[in-house]
C-alpha cells in the first residue's frame, strides 16, 4: 500500500496577460486576458513507506510544484493525490501532522534566541507528547551533537549547526513523511556528510519515508535507492539509480596506462579525451563496442601497462538528459560484437 | 587608494547631469508610489480645510489670520513637503550601509557633488509633480494667489529653505560614517521639523514665550519662512531680516558639512571601507 | 474543542515567553524606542495643544477632551501593536515565499501569523494607559461602572477593528505585490482622521469613518459617551459609543472571511 500515490496530477498557474508600456499598464486594469502555464504537466507516482527517494530535474521542471502540492501548499488543477490516506490540500492540517518539512534556504528557528525556545514553541504547535519530546530531542542531541550549540543564539551559529538544528526541528513530531528541498546546500563538506548520515538514520530508525530535492547528486547517490526524475512537468525516469546508468550511461571511459609511446588513437566509437603523459582517457560508446573489444584494440596497437574503466558520474548522465533530451536514449544496451 | 594620482583632468558637468537624468528616471518609474502619494496628499489637504474651518467656525480670526489664509497656509506647506520631504542624500547612508560606498571612492568623480546630483534629480522628479498636485487641490481648495513680488520672495526662501533641509539631512546621513544606522535619529527629525518648522500649524499661533526661540531654530528656515512670506504674515520690509536669517543658517550648515564630509571621508578611505 | 483550545493556549504561552525573551535580549533598544515612541505621540499632542491655545475650541471640545480622544484611539492602537502586529509582515513572507510554511504546520494559518514572534516592547501600551489615566482626569470624565465594565471592551473592539484594516491591507499582497504605500498611508489617514472629532468633517467624510473604514468608533463614539456630550455628527443615540465591541467583531469576522479568500487565492484553488 503507497503511503505516497498521485494520479495525472497536472497544476496550471494563471496570470493577467500583461501588455508592455504605460498605456499597456492601463489596458491590464480593464481587460480580462489570462495566460495559462502549466508548471506540472502529468504526474503519476507511488512510494511506499520506508523509501528514500531522489525527486531531481532541472529549474523550472515543476519539482516544487509537485512538492508544494504533496504539502499541501497548493491545490492541483486536477489529478488525484493521497498522502497517507489523506488528501493534503482537503486535510491540511491532519496532514501536516504527517509530515515534515526542511527548506535548505529558509530557517524556521528564531533567530534571536537558542534553539530549545525554537523547539519548545514548536512541540506546542504540534502538540507533541512531553515524553515523546524529551525522547526524540535526546536522540537528535546524540546522533547532530546538538548539545555543543543548544545554548546559543541561532544568529551566531554557523550554517551547518542552523541546518543539525532545522533538521532536528523538522523531526520533532516524528512524521512518517519528510520533503527536503535542497538540504545541504551552501554546506562545507563535513556539515554534508554529517546531515546526510541524519537522513539514513532517521530513515533507517524510523522508516520514515523521504523525498529529497536537491540538485547535489552525490546527495542522491549517497542515499536514495530511487530516483525520480522531472522534467517539462513530467516524470521521464523513474527507477533506481543503477537502472539509470545503465540505460542512459551509454558512454564509459577506459584509462590506459602506456607502457611506452603510442600515438594513435582513432578507434571506432571512441574519442580520446585527454592525455597526460603516458595516461589515456577514451571515453567509449558502450551500446556499439564492448570495452573486451576496445581493450584488444588498444593492445593491438600499443604496449600498455594498466588499463581501468570509469563508470560515468551521475551527474554526467543527468546532464546528458536534461541537455539531449531522454526519448531516444532509452534502448537496450546490445552492441553486436 | 585615493594616494594613487590621477592623470589631470578638466572638471566637466557632463557626468554629473547623467547621475541627475537617470535619477529622474528612476523615480518616474515608480507609479504606484506616485499616485498614492498624490492621493495622500489631497485626502489631507480636504481633511486640513475641514479642521481650520471648524475652528474658525466659532472664533474670531486669531493674529491676523484669515480662515482663507490659513487654509492657503496649509494646502502649500502640504505641496511644498512634496519636494522638503526627500532626504535626497539617502544615498550615502545606504551606501554606507551596504558598503558600496568604498567603491565610490575609487571613481574619478567628485564623490559627494554625485550624491547631490542623484538628489537633485529625484528632487526635480517630485517638483514636476506639484504642478498636477496643485491643479487637483485646487478643485478641493481656493488657493490665494500673492502679487509678483511676494510670490517671488516666496520662490527665493522656498529655495532657500530647500537648501536648509538639504544641508540638515546631509549631516545627519554623514552620521552613518560613524553609527551606520539612523533611521530612528532620521524619523524623530523629521516629526520636529514638522512641528517646529510650522509645517502642521503656523509658528504664529505657538505661545508668545516660545516664539522668539522657535524662530531662531533652523526649523524654521525650512517650512515656515516662505509659508509666512506667502500669507503676508512676514512684510515686505522683514524680507532682509528673515531671509537673511535663512542665508545664515545655510552658512553655518554649509561649514559642519564640510568637516562632517571630510572627516568621514577620511575614515572610510583609512580603513579601506 | 476542548484538545484545540489546549494547544493554542500552549501555543500562546510559548509565544509569548519567546517574546519575552527577545525583549530582554535586546533590552537596550527598549529605552530607544520608548523614546521613539514618545516624541512621536508628544509631537501630536503638542501640535493639538498649541492650536487648542489660539482657538478656545474645537467644534465644542477643549484640549482636555481632545486629549482624551486621542489617548482612546492610541490605547486600542497600542493594543493592536502589542497583539497582532506581526500581520503587517505578510506581505513581506508572500513576496519571499517564506508563507508557505504557514500550509505544512497544523494550526490555523491567521493564528500562526499571530504567534510569529517578534520583537515586541510595551513602550507604546505603557504611554497609551499613562495618557489615558491622566486624560481621564484631566477632562472630567466619571469612573463610574459603566467606565470600569466598558473601556476594556471598547479598547479591545477598537484594537479589533485597527487589526481587521491591517488584515484587510495584508490579505491584499495575495494578488498585488507591493502594498507597502497603501498600507503606509492608510496608517497615516487613521492616525490623522482619529485625531479630530468628527463633527468637523463633511457629511461624507463622517460616513465613511463610521460605516466604511469604522475608525469612529475606535475612539469618536466612546468619547462622546463617556465625555457627556451630544452626539452632533450623526445624530445619533449616546449609547452608540457602547457598540464598539460589537462593531470590532463584525470588522474582524469581515475582515476574516476576506482572508480565507486569500488564502485560496494563494493555493491556487480552481486552476
Amino acid at each position: 500500500m503507497p503511503i505516497i500515490e498521485t494520479r495525472n496530477l497536472r497544476k496550471v498557474f494563471r496570470s493577467v496577460k500583461r501588455y508592455p508600456g504605460l498605456g499597456g499598464a492601463v489596458r491590464s486594469l480593464f481587460t480580462r486576458e489570462y495566460v495559462d502555464k502549466a508548471a506540472v504537466e502529468d504526474v503519476t507516482l507511488a512510494m511506499e513507506p520506508g523509501e528514500l527517494v531522489g525527486y531531481i530535474g532541472p529549474n523550472g521542471a515543476g519539482k516544487s510544484t509537485t512538492i508544494k502540492m504533496l504539502t499541501g501548499i497548493l491545490v492541483p488543477t486536477s489529478g488525484e493525490i493521497h498522502v497517507a490516506g489523506l488528501v493534503p490540500h482537503e486535510k491540511r492540517k491532519e496532514n501536516a501532522r504527517n509530515i515534515g518539512v526542511v527548506f535548505g534556504q529558509r530557517s524556521q528557528l528564531y533567530w534571536d534566541l537558542p534553539l530549545q525556545e525554537s523547539f519548545e514553541l514548536l512541540r506546542a504547535i504540534y502538540a507533541v507528547p512531553r515524553d515523546r519530546y524529551r525522547a526524540n530531542l535526546a536522540r537528535f542531541s546524540e546522533i547532530l551533537a546538538l548539545d555543543e550549540f543548544m545554548e546559543t543564539p541561532v544568529r551566531q551559529l554557523s550554517l551547518g549547526q542552523r541546518m543539525r538544528g532545522d533538521f532536528a526541528a523538522a523531526m520533532l513530531h516524528d512524521p512518517q513523511i519528510v520533503y527536503l528541498d535542497e538540504p545541504t546546500i551552501g554546506l562545507d563538506v563535513v556539515a554534508k556528510e554529517a546531515i546526510r548520515e541524519f537522513i539514513a538514520q532517521i530513515n533507517e530508525e524510523r522508516g520514515t519515508t523521504v523525498i529529497l530535492t536537491t540538485h547535489d547528486l552525490a546527495d542522491v547517490e549517497r542515499l536514495c535507492n530511487r530516483i525520480i526524475l522531472i522534467d517539462d512537468g513530467r516524470v521521464v525516469f523513474d527507477g533506481g539509480i543503477e537502472r539509470l546508468r545503465n540505460e542512459y550511461g551509454t558512454h564509459r571511459t577506459l584509462v590506459v596506462t602506456l607502457a611506452e609511446n603510442c600515438e594513435s588513437f582513432d578507434f571506432p566509437h571512441t574519442e580520446l579525451v585527454e592525455r597526460e603523459g603516458n595516461l589515456v582517457h577514451l571515453k567509449f560508446d558502450r551500446r556499439r563496442i564492448t570495452a573486451e573489444q576496445l581493450i584488444r584494440a588498444v593492445t593491438e596497437r600499443c604496449t600498455i601497462s594498466d588499463v581501468s574503466i570509469v563508470e560515468p558520474e551521475l551527474e554526467d548522465i543527468i546532464r546528458r538528459i536534461y541537455l539531449e533530451g531522454y526519448q531516444h536514449q532509452a534502448q537496450a544496451p546490445a552492441p553486436s560484437s | 587608494m585615493t594616494s594613487i594620482s590621477a592623470p589631470p583632468q578638466r572638471f566637466s558637468l557632463k557626468p554629473y547631469l547623467e547621475f541627475a537624468r537617470v535619477a529622474f528616471e528612476r523615480e518616474a518609474t515608480y507609479r504606484f508610489e506616485v499616485f498614492t502619494s498624490i492621493g495622500s496628499l489631497l485626502v489631507r489637504v480636504y481633511l486640513f480645510r475641514m479642521v481650520w474651518t471648524a475652528l474658525y467656525a466659532q472664533n474670531v480670526a486669531p493674529k491676523d489670520l484669515s480662515l482663507q489664509d490659513a487654509i492657503t497656509y496649509s494646502t502649500v506647506a502640504l505641496l511644498m513637503s512634496l519636494v522638503l520631504d526627500i532626504d535626497q542624500t539617502r544615498l550615502i547612508h545606504d551606501k554606507l550601509h551596504d558598503g558600496s560606498i568604498a567603491t565610490d571612492f575609487m571613481k574619478p568623480i567628485n564623490v559627494p557633488l554625485y550624491f547631490f546630483s542623484d538628489g537633485t534629480g529625484e528632487v526635480l522628479f517630485h517638483s514636476v509633480l506639484i504642478l498636477p498636485s496643485l491643479a487637483l487641490a485646487a478643485l478641493i481648495v481656493h488657493i490665494d494667489i500673492p502679487p509678483p513680488d511676494v510670490l517671488g520672495a516666496f520662490f527665493l526662501s522656498f529655495l532657500f529653505g530647500y537648501l536648509v533641509g538639504l544641508l540638515m539631512n546631509f549631516i545627519l546621513n554623514c552620521i552613518a560614517f560613524w553609527t551606520l544606522e539612523i533611521h530612528a535619529v532620521q524619523l524623530i527629525v523629521t516629526w520636529i521639523t514638522d512641528l517646529l518648522g510650522g509645517q502642521i500649524i503656523p509658528l504664529i499661533f505657538f505661545p508668545l514665550a516660545f516664539q522668539g526661540f522657535i524662530f531662531a531654530l533652523p526649523f524654521a528656515a525650512i517650512y515656515s519662512t516662505p509659508l509666512l512670506i506667502y500669507v503676508g504674515s512676514v512684510t515686505p520690509e522683514r524680507y532682509p531680516e528673515v531671509l537673511g536669517l535663512q542665508v545664515m543658517w545655510i552658512a553655518i550648515f554649509a561649514v559642519i558639512s564640510v568637516f562632517i564630509w571630510r572627516a568621514g571621508a577620511r575614515r572610510v578611505v583609512v580603513q579601506g571601507g | 474543542m476542548a484538545e484545540r483550545l489546549a494547544i493554542w493556549g500552549d501555543v500562546y504561552r510559548q509565544y509569548w515567553r519567546i517574546n519575552v525573551l527577545t525583549a530582554l535580549e535586546y533590552r537596550a533598544n527598549f529605552l530607544v524606542w520608548f523614546g521613539f515612541t514618545f516624541i512621536y505621540h508628544a509631537t501630536a499632542l503638542i501640535a493639538l495643544w498649541i492650536i487648542l491655545q489660539e482657538f478656545p475650541s474645537m467644534n465644542g471640545w477643549n484640549f482636555p477632551q481632545m486629549a482624551f480622544l486621542y489617548s482612546l484611539w492610541m490605547l486600542a492602537h497600542s493594543i493592536n501593536n502589542t497583539l497582532f502586529l506581526t500581520v503587517g509582515d505578510v506581505p513581506e513572507h508572500v513576496r519571499e515565499g517564506e508563507f508557505d510554511r504557514v500550509f505544512v504546520r497544523p494550526l490555523n494559518a491567521l493564528f500562526q501569523i499571530i504567534t510569529t514572534p517578534q520583537q515586541i516592547f510595551p513602550d507604546e501600551l505603557i504611554l497609551a494607559l499613562s495618557l489615558f489615566v491622566l486624560a481621564t482626569i484631566w477632562s472630567g470624565v466619571t469612573v463610574d461602572w459603566w467606565f470600569v465594565v466598558f473601556i476594556p471592551l471598547i479598547v479591545m473592539g477598537g484594537a479589533l477593528i485597527d487589526f481587521a484594516i491591517n488584515l484587510v491591507i495584508a490579505t491584499c499582497s495575495f494578488w498585488f505585490v507591493r502594498v507597502d504605500a497603501l498600507r503606509w498611508i492608510a496608517f497615516q489617514l487613521e492616525q490623522e482622521f482619529t485625531r479630530y472629532p468628527i463633527s468637523i468633517y463633511t457629511k461624507g467624510v463622517r460616513l465613511v469613518l463610521t460605516f466604511l473604514l469604522p475608525f469612529a468608533f475606535m475612539n469618536y463614539f466612546p468619547a462622546t459617551f463617556f465625555l457627556d456630550k451630544a452626539e452632533d455628527a450623526l445624530h445619533l443615540s449616546p449609547f452608540v459609543g457602547l457598540a464598539t465591541p460589537l462593531v470590532g467583531l463584525v470588522c474582524f469576522v469581515l475582515a476574516y472571511w476576506f482572508w480565507i479568500i486569500g488564502l485560496n487565492k494563494y493555493q491556487g484553488v480552481g486552476h
